[in-house]
């Protein structure tokens, strides 16, 4: 078991969401960082979709009541172990009654912590993501507390300590172009891919919103339609909300684009304050980005099976 | 040439099918081709998720490499389905009329609780699409007599089985949330629950009606 002796700002089981319900009004869910997700877990000879721990700001504390492995991926939330600093990208074994605490960080916003064989709750539809709006999944689906208790397997096995370098931060967001181009018509979308925005602090696991001092208002309504987690809407006030995994499935606004598989993960990463550009790109950019992040992961399996 | 809907690829693997502009008279035939033409897409096994929406259909592949395929096949599959080919399920929700608002409805409109219920419950209603909540249908079909503005100040809480009435629509809310639609009564029917086989009971097509009940010791003085 790993027990939380202080639970932070929002800490939550995920692994990689739902598929296949959506058309019933069921959100993905999942990691925010499913490449944090899936690096943590292959450091640990894990299987990708092994449901870890996504810490959000930090300042969280869980006491670990067996032996096991663990590996940090994400964002630097200046964790230790018993008072010892461990850093993101590397496994570290962890005795029974050790402390892990993590302060917070002064880039990115969420940390993921996977542990060897995977976090052992209960499968709700397809997934142990935890579905906060509509409260199933993880841990009765809610945020993690004080007091709770984490099912994990003991692991009293050696294992070699090994590393993972985190890919640089972009600011640069690609896009899939909008299907309302016409619609919003093209000086409005100039005035998008000209402006740099700022994060929001309203923003949450269903979306990020971004501010900025251009005008992007507008008065078109549309029927409600399907969306997705990087689904860009634009609300008649012309502030942007990028859904991320816990958005809703159909919404009414008019859609400024589909941010590129390969950049959604950045959301993840994004704090208050934080500058976000957008550039349209082709369908061909956005599979090359794509072939680019599988390779490097390709690349890093490959490194660790040489290493194990 | 038949008015054809817009195809988009809206990301290397998923596409949206909008049919909004078409002009239709009957909004509710272009969405029964939307049910049957979802039907149709199921049973390829090629789509992680399939969205019905208000005259829209979402696709998400499985694989980005049927994008283009699925990109030149779909304006001619809109023109040969069949709507007749798709069956929805049809559901009676039975409901306690005796909700906090339904006089406040009644009163709105000059009727009485009575016929407030009437007219709910004689339409048999289409459910256009589900989202916003799992398991929460937009219903299409609520009589004109009781198209209802909603309520100023909404309501933090509309309990879980709320039946309300929402500007010119109807719905009921599968779990507690906050919402500025008028309650006019409850229902006890499970309309999502994560632990089951089929986690909501209304799927986009099916089609219901609202029984009253009575008998329960329920009246709506």
């Amino acid at each position: 078991m790993i027990k939380v002796l202080k639970s932070g700002v929002l800490l939550t089981i995920q692994d990689f969401g739902r598929d296949g319900y959506r058309h019933l009004g069921v959100s993905k869910a999942g990691s925010l960082d499913p490449f944090a997700q899936i690096i943590a877990n292959r450091l640990l000879n894990n299987n990708d979709n092994d449901a870890v721990l996504e810490i959000t700001v930090g300042l969280c504390e869980l006491e670990f009541t067996c032996d096991t492995v663990i590996a940090l991926h994400g964002a630097d939330l200046q964790a230790t172990l018993d008072g010892q600093a461990i850093y993101p990208g590397w496994t570290y074994t962890v005795k029974n009654k050790q402390v892990l605490s993590f302060a917070t960080g002064r880039a990115g916003l969420r940390a993921y912590l996977a542990v060897k064989g995977g976090i052992q709750n209960t499968q709700v539809m397809g997934s142990k993501s935890t579905d906060l709006n509509a409260c199933f999944g993880g841990i009765e689906g809610r945020a993690l507390a004080t007091g709770d208790e984490i099912p994990i397997t003991p692991y009293y096995g050696e294992f070699i300590k090994v590393g993972a370098i985190a890919p640089a931060q972009r600011k640069l967001i690609r896009l899939h172009p909008s299907p309302h181009a016409n619609l919003l018509g093209e000086p409005l979308l100039n005035n998008f891919v000209s402006t740099a925005f700022k994060v929001s602090s309203n923003s949450n696991r269903m979306g990020v919103r971004l501010e900025h001092k251009n005008n992007l208002v507008h008065s078109h309504s549309l029927p409600s339609l399907g969306v997705s987690p990087g689904s860009i809407q634009l609300p008649p006030s012309g502030e942007p909300i990028v859904l991320l995994n816990d958005g809703q499935t159909t919404g009414g606004y008019p859609l400024l684009g589909t941010v590129i598989e390969a950049d959604l993960h950045q959301f993840a990463q994004f704090r208050p304050l934080d500058t976000v550009e957008f550039k349209y790109v082709t369908f061909e950019e956005a599979a090359k980005a794509k072939q680019k992040l599988d390779g490097h992961l390709h690349q890093f399996s490959l490194a660790l099976k040489n290493n194990l | 040439m038949k008015p054809a809907p817009h195809i988009y690829a809206l990301t290397n693997s998923s596409l949206l099918l909008d049919a909004s502009h078409l002009d239709a008279t009957d909004r509710l035939s272009i969405q029964k081709k939307i049910w049957a033409l979802t039907s149709h897409c199921k049973c390829t096994d090629e789509f992680t998720d399939l969205v019905p929406a208000m005259n829209s259909l979402t696709l998400y592949l499985k694989s980005g490499k049927h994008l283009n395929k699925w990109l030149q096949v779909l304006p001619s599959l809109w023109n040969d389905i069949k709507t007749s080919t798709f069956k929805g399920q049809h559901h009676l929700i039975e409901t306690i009329y005796k909700g906090e608002d339904i006089n406040y409805v009644a009163r709105y409109h000059n009727l009485s609780a009575d016929e407030v219920i009437n007219i709910h419950i004689k339409t048999k209603y289409h459910v256009l699409f589900l989202g916003f909540q799992p398991g929460f249908a937009y219903l299409h079909g609520l009589d004109e007599q009781l198209h209802t503005p909603r309520r100023d100040e909404p309501r933090i809480k509309v309990p879980k089985g709320s039946v309300a009435i929402g500007a010119e629509q109807t719905g009921i809310y599968p779990a507690d949330t906050p919402g500025g639609w008028h309650i006019i009564g409850h229902t006890d029917t499970a309309l999502f629950d994560s632990t089951s086989e089929q986690p909501c009971l209304i799927q986009p097509g099916d089609t219901l009606e609202f029984v009253p009940l009575v008998n329960k010791g329920a009246t709506h003085d």
